[in-house]
């Protein structure tokens, strides 16, 4: 049989590997640059006829126990998520590491060097060498492939969690990769009970922790002897003049720029499987080259486990930058600098003035024109011009473009800032109004272990959580409150956003659409002296569905009138919205039509009555 | 071969990438390219690489580009830096007298640039009833009629043909022609 091949995006890819290495249970939380993941385990087991358990989790940590305890009864399970995710779920993760697992346990954690969508550049590897786990480092979809199989061998040899570790630039790329057949494992669910093996009681510990060491020792000489196809080296074709350890994605940067400088005086080693790193492969690299460079992302992850560095360029000695991604032009520089080779990257004046002259900047991200968040956000600000706005991790903490988010930490953390917020200003007996805002996936993530404790202690705040019927920033996946599942035609049981927040024990409730920002600006108001006098949480549940459901609403055909429009860019500061943009020549605010979609809410925004309704459609 | 793609998010790069990645899977060629989702997505600058041939990083370097596709004018000059010397680039343009800055003319002639710039929402205006989503593949027939990009009409049709859902393939053939026939019209 002819194999088959095709060209996958990262994410895919290994999705497709980990159905093919007879994975039964997967489970994860959506989170860039993961979320292609888990639908791309759906897709491949049911095209294949494959029976897989394949869930999208309320958060990490409950996705990464789901796994757990699937490993535990002998099955090979599956758990994938973003790096701040692995926060979430660092409980389990670290405790999970000293247990002696039965079925193969995949942890797969994306990083995001360069912080495309996220709030960190953390290093995953890092949390595996706190955790003292195995992990892998793929530096292209197509080795990704290859290390999920072997990550399974290796959790089954050694009973153990391991560690895969993509970067956002092997999620994200596009490459193609070659299918192989689905290994057929046909095992039963099999949990034989042992306390000692299955409990973290401290007792087990004296055991458990000498025995995870040693595991951790014979997996160093595994990774030493028997991986080379992960690690290996490219020697120089002439005298190596620099020899570079390169892990993940910069090793793949570090061969297409050699190749395009036409370099043959430069070894490269890569490493594969930074932790526990084949700590004798590298130091006989670094023996036989008087000038190492190593290369990595995002942390010294390498670096830090070697043991002279003496002879060694890195972060620790200021020859890579601590922060941001490695990108060719990065690495191109680093190269000459290790090798003590003057260089410079001439930058051309021509187009730097043409850009500057015709005011061209990058254009930052912004909520989509008719978000139901713009008009919630808008509300919000126009109630409480002098609140305190603590928000969360979604589309919505976009709202800073309209000066409606104030502070945003992690997953869930609006609820609890505002605990935070309003204690503080009691102590000083002079409150003042906080609203805090947090998405529909993002409250049932994180938010209702704050919420029970601000109604348990009695903290004054408004909490809106603004339900737009979709996980939307990550590209549109289901949660409890829909009741829909991964996927299409599964259906699950709803957990109704109201239910969960009135079982809370939050009396204040009222549910909202999102659009009618005047009414909403009154209920706002009643929430907060709700709040206030009886110092308590209120709620207030904006809804409208998300544009990318793209549901059908009436279309609203407006335009800014140029006699009314005194040009004070109100509606650009403070509602934000890609349809409507400002003329710097005649210092008039306009309807971009490449952008309106005519949701008409902005008809509501101009506090000299400017912008006007031409027509109306379906309503 | 080495392509850049850029524009907003929304505008159907993801999808250009994939017509991309079809062609070279049927060609049997090696190909590595990266995109962008998640927050980038939202409207904002968005940049695809895309290499066919013996590669092994997904990201293109300054100066290596060999194409750029810009779906909005802004984001094609923001990126020309990209193209090699002697490089193409067709653009998506709404202001097109931007293009006669003299530094920009002077930069593009000196690095013997070519750009080829249409007015795409003009021409979905007048002849798609003004649904943007066909930028892209509007984009793509143009460069296959300017004989730029190594890749054929038929080559792209067929790829776009496959991917598509079925309610857009119709459609999206059409303004595959309409960019050709622009090209051809130039």
């Amino acid at each position: 049989m002819a194999i088959e091949k095709a060209v996958l995006l990262g994410n895919e890819a290994i999705a497709r590997s980990v159905v093919e290495a007879g994975c039964e249970v997967a489970c994860a939380y959506p989170g860039t640059p993961s979320s292609e993941i888990l639908p791309g385990i759906a897709k491949f087991a049911d095209s294949l006829g494959i029976k897989m358990a394949v869930e999208w989790a309320t958060n990490e940590k409950v996705a990464f126990e789901v796994a757990a305890a699937a490993s535990f009864t002998g099955k090979r399970s599956c758990v994938a998520m973003k790096h701040v995710g692995l926060n979430v779920a660092a409980d389990p993760f670290t405790s999970l590491a000293h247990f002696d697992i039965e079925g193969g346990l995949l942890l797969i954690v994306a990083d995001d060097p360069g912080h495309h969508s996220s709030q960190t550049e953390q290093d995953s590897r890092l949390f595996g060498l706190f955790a003292k786990i195995p992990v892998f480092d793929p530096s292209s979809a197509r080795e990704a492939m290859e290390m999920v199989k072997d990550a399974y061998e290796l959790s089954e040899k050694y009973h153990i969690l391991v560690m895969l570790r993509p970067t956002v630039r092997v999620d994200h790329c596009r490459q193609d990769v070659e299918y192989s057949e689905p290994i057929k494992l046909e095992r039963s669910a099999k949990f034989a009970k042992d306390p000692k093996r299955w409990n973290c009681l401290p007792a087990n510990v004296k055991i458990n922790h000498p025995r995870l060491n040693q595991k951790m020792d014979a997996i160093r000489q595994d990774f030493t002897e028997s991986f080379s196809k992960y690690n290996y080296e490219v020697p120089a074709q002439e005298e190596a003049k620099l020899g570079i350890i390169a892990g993940g994605i910069s090793f793949a940067v570090v061969m297409d720029l050699l190749s395009k400088m036409g370099r043959k005086d430069i070894s490269v080693l890569k490493i594969g499987t930074p932790h526990p790193l084949p700590v004798d492969l590298v130091t006989d690299f670094i023996a036989r080259h008087k000038n190492v460079l190593i290369l990595e992302e995002t942390y010294p992850v390498i670096e830090l486990q070697v043991p002279d560095r003496t002879n060694v360029k890195g972060r620790w000695n200021g020859y890579v930058p601590r922060a941001g991604e490695l990108v060719p032009e990065v690495v191109e520089e680093i190269i000459h600098k290790a090798l003590g080779e003057d260089f410079s990257r001439p930058v051309d004046e021509d187009l730097k003035k043409a850009i500057e002259e015709l005011k061209i900047t990058p254009k930052p991200p912004m909520l989509c024109p008719g978000c139901p968040h713009r008009a919630s956000l808008f509300a919000i600000r126009k109630a409480f011009p002098d609140g305190i706005y603590p928000s969360d991790i979604g589309c919505y903490t976009l709202g800073v473009n309209q000066k409606a988010i104030d502070s945003s930490i992690c997953m869930g953390a609006s609820v609890t800032q505002s605990s935070g917020f309003y204690l503080a200003h009691k102590i000083d007996g002079k409150l003042r109004p906080i609203i805090a805002t947090i998405g529909d996936s993002t409250f049932f993530h994180m938010g209702l272990p704050g919420l029970v404790n601000a109604v348990y202690n009695k903290h004054a705040f408004v909490l809106a959580i603004l339900d737009n019927r979709i996980t939307a920033m990550t590209g549109g996946q289901p949660h409890p409150g829909t009741g829909e599942k991964l996927r299409k035609g599964e259906t699950g049981r709803v957990v109704p956003i109201e239910g969960a927040v009135r079982g809370c024990g939050v009396k204040f409730v009222r549910t909202v659409e999102s659009y009618d920002i005047n009414k909403n600006v009154e209920i706002l108001k009643e929430a907060w002296e709700y709040a206030k006098d009886r110092e308590e949480p209120a709620v207030v549940i904006f809804t409208h569905p998300c544009m990318l459901l793209r549901q059908e609403q009436p279309k609203i055909l407006v335009r800014v009138n140029d006699d009314t429009c005194i040009g004070c860019k109100f509606c650009i500061n403070f509602f934000n919205c890609p349809g409507l943009a400002f003329d710097e020549g005649s210092k008039k605010a306009f309807m971009d039509e490449r952008f309106c979609i005519g949701c008409g809410v902005c008809t509501n925004v101009c506090p000299h009555g400017a912008i006007e309704v031409i027509s109306e459609e379906g309503r | 071969m080495q392509y850049i793609i850029v524009g907003l998010g929304g505008q159907g790069i993801l999808f250009t990438s994939r017509v991309l990645g079809k062609i070279a899977l049927k060609r049997g060629e090696n190909t590595i390219g990266s995109e962008e989702h998640g927050m980038a997505q939202r409207g904002g600058s968005v940049i695809s690489h895309f290499k066919i041939g013996p590669y092994k990083s997904p990201l293109i370097s300054v100066g290596d580009a060999d194409i750029l596709l810009a779906f909005d004018q802004n984001e094609g000059i923001r990126n020309l830096h990209f193209l090699n010397d002697g490089g193409h680039s067709v653009i998506n343009v709404h202001k097109r007298e931007a293009f006669q800055n003299e530094n920009l003319k002077k930069y593009l002639t000196k690095r013997n640039i070519s750009t080829f710039l249409l007015n795409g929402y003009e021409i979905l205006d007048k002849h798609m009833g003004g649904n943007y989503l066909f930028l892209n593949v509007l984009i793509l027939g143009a460069m296959s009629a300017l004989g730029i990009g190594g890749i054929c009409f038929e080559e792209i049709e067929e790829a776009v043909s496959s991917l598509s859902p079925v309610k857009f393939r119709e459609d999206n053939l059409r303004a595959l022609e309409l960019g050709r026939s622009v090209a051809h019209g130039s």
